[in-house]
């Protein structure tokens, strides 16, 4: 039951309650009296009626209006607190299914748009480890393609100087082991297997 | 009669030009002791010892002047044209290891062959002859030079032992970062 229609009970029991009471307490006004016999008649009749409704009687209709007010208005009150209770419970169970079922759709929008912003991670997470990915290999290959230039250029010149190179380790290693007499019998040989080109030389130089 | 010969202990031209500098200076001596008056002091000039063992070797008399002429002569050409090597070593050598080379090269090469000495760090071991127009490079240098095929080898062999460990380490690395961001995103 809405809240609206239990309103409308409680206006129309109010309504009803309200009528009762100005009928009890606002009795309806003589006719005019007419004129002559009939006026006499009337007025005899009032004062019957002022007899007969003294205050006595009136007072006890009053006291039974009352009591047949009270018991109305129990019996009516008893039925606005079981309609109370009634919508109460009514109203708690509609609040409560309203509620939950708000806080479904809420709940089921929140998971909705927490599996879409998952997903747009996933999916923007993925496009950066491809371009990571891309980026790496690219990286990988120029770093290679410099590594290897650089190791051939490396090489080309260190070949060039292998000679130095070794004679220094060489010196560096066993340089003040070296000592000249022991080169005496190497220079000679030398000379020995070069002896003829410097004797040409000799003979024919300037 | 037997032709001059130079001792071992004349090595260079400077001991040429010191040689006839003083032979000059002999024959200077003699030449004024003719024409001097009597009772006039006069003193003989002091002999070096390279003069000494060179007229020693040849077995010559400074008081002849035939023999002066001699030596005046030879001297003369020898500082004009004798033969000359330049020997580099990697220290300076001493004299008595000098002498023995230039023993070795007057009997094989040139009697009056004459040798001037110098230094080049470098070289290590061994020497470097340079003569009028070659050069000789006897030194440890130009050795290794010659066995440099055997060290690009040696060289290249270490170069693709050490390359292909090196490769190893540069695959496992995309593995472990691939697998970490999978992760993340599993999380």
């Amino acid at each position: 039951m809405s809240l609206g229609l239990l309103i409308a009970i409680i206006v129309v029991i109010v309504g009803l309650t309200t009528i009762i009471i100005w009928f009890i307490f606002h009795p309806r006004e003589a006719k005019p009296k007419k004129k002559n016999a009939i006026e006499d008649l009337t007025d005899k009749a009032k004062d019957d009626v002022e007899h007969i409704f003294n205050d006595d009687f009136r007072e006890e209709l009053r006291n039974r209006g009352r009591l047949h007010f009270e018991k109305i208005i129990g019996e009516n009150a008893m039925f606005l607190q079981q309609d109370l209770r009634l919508t109460t419970s009514q109203l708690n169970e509609f609040m409560r299914s309203e509620i939950t079922h708000v806080l479904k759709e809420e709940f089921s929008k929140y998971e909705q748009s927490i599996n879409d912003a998952k997903q747009l991670a996933i999916d923007s997470i993925q496009k950066t480890q491809d371009t990571i990915e891309q980026q790496r290999e690219l990286l990988t290959g120029q770093l290679n393609e410099q590594l290897k230039a650089e190791k051939s250029r490396s090489l080309s010149r260190f070949e060039s100087h292998m000679a130095d190179i070794v004679n220094h380790y060489v010196l560096e290693a066993v340089g003040e082991q070296i000592d000249l007499s022991e080169q005496l019998d190497f220079i000679l040989s030398q000379m020995e297997r070069n002896k003829q080109a410097i004797i040409e030389d000799i003979k024919n130089g300037a | 009669m037997n032709p001059l010969t130079l001792p071992v202990t004349v090595v260079s031209p400077t001991d040429i030009a010191r040689l006839l500098r003083e032979i000059e200076s002999i024959d200077n001596f003699f030449r004024q002791s003719a024409i001097r008056q009597s009772g006039t002091p006069n003193a003989l000039p002091r002999l070096s010892k390279l003069m000494d063992s060179f007229v020693t070797n040849n077995q010559l008399n400074l008081l002849q002047e035939e023999d002066r002429q001699k030596i005046s002569q030879l001297l003369s050409e020898l500082h004009s044209s004798a033969p000359v090597l330049h020997v580099s070593f990697s220290v300076d050598p001493p004299g008595p290891y000098i002498q023995k080379i230039v023993a070795w090269l007057r009997n094989n090469i040139s009697p009056y062959v004459l040798v001037t000495v110098g230094l080049q760090p470098n070289i290590g071991a061994g020497c470097v002859v340079r003569t009028t127009n070659k050069l000789f490079d006897f030194s440890l240098r130009e050795y290794f030079d010659e066995k440099r095929g055997f060290f690009i080898d040696k060289l290249h062999t270490a170069i693709t032992e050490s390359d292909s460990g090196a490769e190893n380490q540069v695959v496992e690395a995309p593995v472990q970062i691939k697998s970490s961001v999978q992760d993340r995103v599993t999380k």
